[in-house]
């Protein structure tokens, strides 16, 4: 199929081949270990004088009346409480966190980022606002300064970038490389990590996930907090069984405000319990994923 | 000058606060929480549980009303006797106009005993109101005629507030409001007036969440609340814990559902220091808490 190219930027299909996951060369990970599982911590400053990005309670009769202070609370709640009991599931199952973060939010919650800091978690670039990418008037500019932010925080460039709620341009991944990220994670099209060709130098992908993602299961598709812990073991399972001959990646995203809650807060414990002592799983962040990617995996494109 | 929500109370991390203390033996509180409404049948239904042929909504909204009217003819005498049976005493958070238009639900509450709680003067946001300190006095001047006492707490018609109607709540008497569902604390809000206490209610734990947007099944209203208090009774070891639970009469009274409801409250009951307060009560504790 020929489809008209965009001004800028590349076509999907220009930037990867389509290929099936059964005929690639077999990747492999270090100590026979069959999978990687990475985790990522969503945290978003809701901005109280716009339209909240989701909601819990919708008004009597409906509509969506500004401000809406019912939800932005709720959203709160997650970065006051919430959040510090994933931290603890973390630290107690030794799992490396994964920070992703608006620019603009860091400076709003201090005592959890440096939580986050001390604990050497990786941040990844999240836009320097919860706006999507195709209404972000400059889009390298917010990229830009995404990552200096993250470095003035942590000392360290962020090496991985996710584009608020995935969204992208034609040109998002060319602008990523100019701005020397190393991986993207918006393409959720393969178990494996990918290369992405751009106009410069190409880029990686590392599999995310929309399903084992807390937003797409409880707020849009609302389902019980139980079900977050079942989608999880089955996903688990069978990305462990594929993995059999070639390594694979699974992702779990969450967000402090939803399975933070004290209702869900166990259904996220109870998978790591299940799953952080098995011998042929690694618990890694994204840049591990990366470092492992390029050591062991096919060259980058031309 | 309408003021950010920050602006009046500043982001802290609950790990790092000073510890609050329960009296002896308490180890959790939770909040039942009664919410009784009018709807007015010439204005769109607050919720709907059919919507017409077609999807498009009609007015007036027969069906609609009628399933929130069935609450207050039958349901809620079918919650009256499950929380009197367990000697629950709840905050009833009721629009004032339920006064003028169910007296006999208001004084079966009146008559137990039960704090009542100022909530808007009939079920339309806060934003809609073209004049909302009028409003605010009115409702709490109702309230206060027909209960005897003049109501501590507010909560806004679905949970509603423009940046300054916490000036107004403070101006018109209010102590403490539900509306704030950002901590598992109670905490002080800055007005222009004199400070408002946020007490730790939540929209999760709430039957129009549950079942009327989320849809779920009735059986959910249980196992959702055990959940959550199995979670914060454990964590209630280190800190005082409290856990609302929210109920309508056209929701948590229909007979598919209450005995989710009254299970949930027995079993939470069941457990050793665990207490029922009403709204007022929590907020007498915070206050004294506070200053020690």
């Amino acid at each position: 199929m020929n489809f008209p190219k965009p001004p800028v930027g590349m076509l999907p299909g220009d930037r990867i081949a389509y290929s099936p996951i059964v005929n690639r060369k077999p990747l492999k990970l270090p100590n026979r270990a069959r999978m990687v599982v990475w985790t990522i911590t969503n945290v978003e400053e809701w901005d109280p004088t716009q339209t909240m990005p989701r909601t819990v309670l919708t008004p009597p009769a409906g509509g969506s009346p500004m401000p809406d202070i019912p939800n932005w609370c709720w959203h709160e709640y997650g970065n006051r409480v919430g959040f510090w009991r994933l931290l603890q599931v973390y630290d107690d199952f030794k799992i490396p966190g994964v920070m992703n973060i608006n620019g603009a939010a860091v400076g709003a919650f201090p005592e959890l980022v440096q939580a986050c800091v001390e604990r050497n978690w990786e941040f990844v670039g999240h836009g320097f606002t919860q706006r999507n990418m195709q209404k972000v008037e400059n889009e390298r500019d917010d990229i830009r300064k995404s990552a200096q932010v993250l470095e003035k925080l942590t000392g360290k460039r962020p090496r991985g970038w996710l584009g608020p709620g995935l969204t992208e341009t034609w040109e998002t991944p060319d602008i990523l490389a100019e701005e020397g990220y190393d991986y993207v994670a918006d393409w959720v099209l393969d178990d494996q990590p990918v290369w992405l060709k751009t106009r410069g130098k190409p880029i990686v992908n590392i599999p995310y996930t929309q399903e084992c993602n807390d937003v797409a299961m409880m707020l849009i598709q609302h389902h019980k907090a139980k079900e977050f812990y079942d989608r999880a073991m089955d996903q688990f399972e069978q990305v462990h069984k594929d993995a059999k001959d070639s390594a694979r990646v699974m992702a779990i995203s969450v967000h402090p405000y939803i399975m933070g809650a004290p209702h869900r807060a166990k259904y996220f414990r109870k998978i790591f319990e299940k799953i952080a002592k098995k011998k042929d799983v690694l618990f890694w962040n994204g840049s591990q994923i990366l470092d492992w990617y390029l050591k062991t995996g096919p060259k980058a494109p031309h | 000058m309408p003021m950010h929500p920050r602006e009046r109370l500043p982001y802290s991390s609950i790990e790092n606060r000073p510890l609050l203390k329960f009296p002896k033996g308490v180890r959790l509180v939770i909040w039942p929480v009664l919410a009784l409404e009018e709807w007015d049948m010439a204005r769109p239904m607050a919720r709907m549980v059919i919507s017409p042929p077609q999807g498009q909504p009609q007015q007036p909204d027969h069906p609609n009303w009628s399933w929130h009217e069935y609450g207050m003819r039958v349901g809620f005498w079918r919650l009256r006797k499950v929380l009197q049976n367990l000697k629950i005493s709840p905050t009833v958070t009721l629009n004032a106009r339920v006064c003028e238009t169910y007296p006999q639900v208001a004084q079966a509450c009146v008559d137990l005993g039960w704090e009542l709680n100022a909530h808007g003067y009939d079920q339309v946001p806060m934003h809609k109101l073209d004049d909302q300190r009028a409003v605010i006095q009115k409702s709490m001047d109702i309230i206060e005629k027909f209960g005897g006492k003049r109501p501590r707490g507010w909560f806004g018609p679905g949970l509603t507030q423009t940046f300054d109607t916490l000036d107004y709540l403070s101006e018109a008497g209010v102590e403490y409001i539900g509306d704030w569902v950002l901590d598992d604390e109670p905490v002080t809000l800055k007005t222009t007036h004199k400070p408002v206490v946020a007490l730790p209610y939540n929209f999760e734990i709430h039957d129009i969440t549950m079942m009327a947007l989320q849809n779920h099944p009735s059986e959910v209203w249980h196992s959702r609340a055990i959940d959550q208090f199995n979670w914060l009774y454990a964590e209630a070891a280190e800190r005082p814990k409290i856990m609302a639970l929210a109920c309508h009469p056209y929701l948590s009274g229909v007979p598919h559902r209450i005995g989710h409801v009254e299970r949930t409250f027995e079993e939470l009951l069941g457990k050793d220091g665990v207490v029922a307060w009403d709204g007022s009560k929590i907020l007498d504790w915070y206050l004294a808490a506070k200053a020690t």
